[in-house]
């Protein structure tokens, strides 16, 4: 039963021992870092100023913000028509999270590596991948083919991504079980069943609830954006009709604030949320 | 390879007419020829035999990574041994398939070091999640307890003295209250064998004892089978009826407690540790 002790020879350079060998990741990393740096320096070259007068181009900006923030008001929608497009982004928000929470619930316990064999959540782990490299309007666009652009289509991109999130999130935290647990069960005759519903649901539901109430904020910022870009309706559609249809900049100032003020809440909700759960661990 | 440590096992009838204490019966759990390897090159169990019998108390002391968690693990499957036998309750353990492996599981309980209950239950759930040997995946699901199951796992709580904290969150128990709940989550199971892997090795010398007093009492008034990994070789002497040695993945001693010499302590943990046990 002789150990492996061969111990590695300590790596020595310039006569000084070294602490790290050399690695992959290490490697790539440092790549990665250098080429974001080179083109940060370079990419201002490229650029085309000629056309444009750096002093009026400064006013014009600075003005454009004081008319969208400092006099914001309602021209166009009457205030109960801008809560009402508030409601309708907040339900477009809500059913991709609840849809998306719903599939991911399942789809990470399939990907979470201590409870499925590794080749299935590798499957998983991929597919979120690729749907996550995708951006959210690119999704929506494809779902309009067959959904006609609007509300319909924005749902669907939406909870695509939403599940490719959160199906990441809650297997992680199902990752973070500690074994133990789960071969206590196991060592009773417990079926996989049991397990998930007696260890893995109560060890992690805190961590879910709060992963699922922070996709549902981003959710709306998402659900605003896609009113604009994909005609789904919702306060983004105001807010897109008021800069590009009527060129109203107080409007879009006032939609501005309005959507704003919803996300500080949701913002404040999630926050508590956290703590509720979390925190009294 | 070479084994200067390795002697003679003793012969399985031997300890049979050594002073046997207590109503010992029928033998419940045969080892035999149990090999097991991670990895093609390191055996980390050799040859073992092993024979308990019903209301057995028996203690397997070993150096750290002798394969005392390892042979424990074998027996009720949570590790495939490589090759040998070992029948348990008349049934072939190493060639059962799933449904049959789960209901011989929930004869047997195991306890833990780090006690393994699920930290956000209650005292009261955890240990009814010993009864899920005995359940269909719907009844599991629902958690649909009879009225007898609660009633028995409050009689196993009162028994070990922690009825009072059945509606209190395992993560707010300190660790001898812990281990009790782990305990009782496999007497639940009403099991014949109890299989428990360094029970004590987390807590202090007063929750130890009454850990290691609970578990005597289980062999001894409801002849249950205790097989327990152990690393203070005193413990050891004191509560069991026999002692099995274990080093490097052999059994180097066999034998009651009042036969364990300082020479064979010497053979289970080797010569380096020689100081530290006799002093
Ligand atoms: N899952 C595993 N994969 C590979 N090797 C393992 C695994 N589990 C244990 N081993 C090896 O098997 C040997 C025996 O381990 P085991 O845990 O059974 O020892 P132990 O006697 O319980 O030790 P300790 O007293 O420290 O708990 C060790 O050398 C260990 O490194
Ligand atoms: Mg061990």
């Amino acid at each position: 039963m002789e150990a492996a002790s061969s111990v590695q020879r300590l790596k020595v350079r310039h006569g000084k021992i070294k602490i790290r060998t050399f690695n992959r990741s290490t490697f790539v990393l440092q790549l990665t870092l250098s080429f974001i740096l080179l083109f940060t320096i370079i990419a201002p070259f490229f650029l085309d100023y000629s056309a444009i007068d750096i002093q009026t181009a400064i006013f014009y900006t600075l003005d454009n913000l004081k008319m969208m923030f400092l006099q914001p008001a309602l021209n166009q929608v009457t205030l109960g028509a801008a809560l009402y497009q508030i409601l309708i982004t907040l339900s477009l928000a809500f059913l991709s999270t609840l849809i998306g929470a719903v599939i991911s619930f399942f789809l990470s316990i399939a990907s979470a590596k201590n409870l499925m064999p590794s080749y299935i959540s590798n499957i998983i782990i991929a597919f979120n991948s690729f749907i996550r490299a995708v951006p959210t309007v690119l999704w929506v666009l494809i779902f309009a083919i067959v959904a006609g652009l609007g509300s319909v289509a924005a749902v669907l991109g939406m909870t695509l991504h939403t599940i490719a999130y959160l199906t990441k999130a809650y297997s992680e935290s199902i990752e973070d079980i500690d074994n133990g647990m789960i071969e206590a069960l196991r060592a009773t005759g417990a079926k996989w069943w049991h397990i998930i519903v007696h260890v893995v649901l109560p060890q992690t539901s805190s961590y879910m609830v709060s992963w699922t109430f922070l996709r549902f904020e981003t959710n709306y910022g998402v659900a605003i954006a896609m009113g604009a870009a994909a005609a789904a309706g919702g306060i983004g559609f105001e807010l897109f009709m008021a800069s590009s249809f009527y060129y109203d900049l107080h409007e879009v100032g006032m939609i501005t604030y309005f959507a704003l003020a919803i996300a500080l809440i949701l913002e404040f909700i999630s926050i508590w949320i956290k703590n509720r759960l979390i925190g009294s661990r | 390879m070479p084994q200067v440590l390795t002697m003679e096992r003793k012969d399985m009838t031997e300890y049979k007419t050594s002073e046997n204490k207590g109503q010992q019966g029928e033998t419940l759990l045969k080892v035999e020829n149990l090999y097991k390897s991670y990895n093609r090159n390191t055996l980390v169990l050799q040859n073992v035999q092993m024979a308990l019998k019903q209301g057995e108390f028996v203690s397997i002391i070993g150096p750290s990574g002798a394969g005392k968690s390892t042979l424990l693990r074998c027996i009720n499957r949570m590790i495939d041994p490589t090759s040998g036998s070992i029948l348990f309750d008349g049934v072939e353990m190493t060639t059962l398939n799933k449904a049959d492996l789960r209901s011989q599981r929930a004869k047997i309980g195991m306890v833990f070091q780090h006690y393994n209950l699920v930290s956000r239950l209650s005292v009261f759930e955890n240990v009814l999640h010993g009864r899920f040997g005995y359940k269909s995946t719907l009844q599991g699901v629902l958690s649909l307890f009879t009225e007898e199951e609660k009633k028995l796992a409050l009689e196993i709580l009162d028994k070990l003295g922690m009825k009072e904290f059945a509606y209190k969150r395992c993560d707010q128990l300190s660790g001898g209250q812990k281990q009790r709940v782990g305990i009782a989550r496999a007497l639940v199971q009403q099991p014949k064998l109890l299989l428990c892997d360094e029970p004590i090795a987390s807590l202090d010398p007063n929750s130890s004892k009454v850990i290691m007093d609970h578990l005597k009492d289980i062999s001894e008034t409801m002849g249950i089978t205790v097989l327990v990994n152990l690393h203070q070789v005193d413990v050891a002497l004191k509560y069991s009826d026999r002692i099995i040695g274990l080093n490097k993945g052999s059994i180097v001693y066999e034998g009651i407690p009042e036969n364990l010499s300082n020479m064979a302590i010497r053979d289970i943990y080797g010569s380096e540790i020689e100081d530290l046990i006799l002093e």
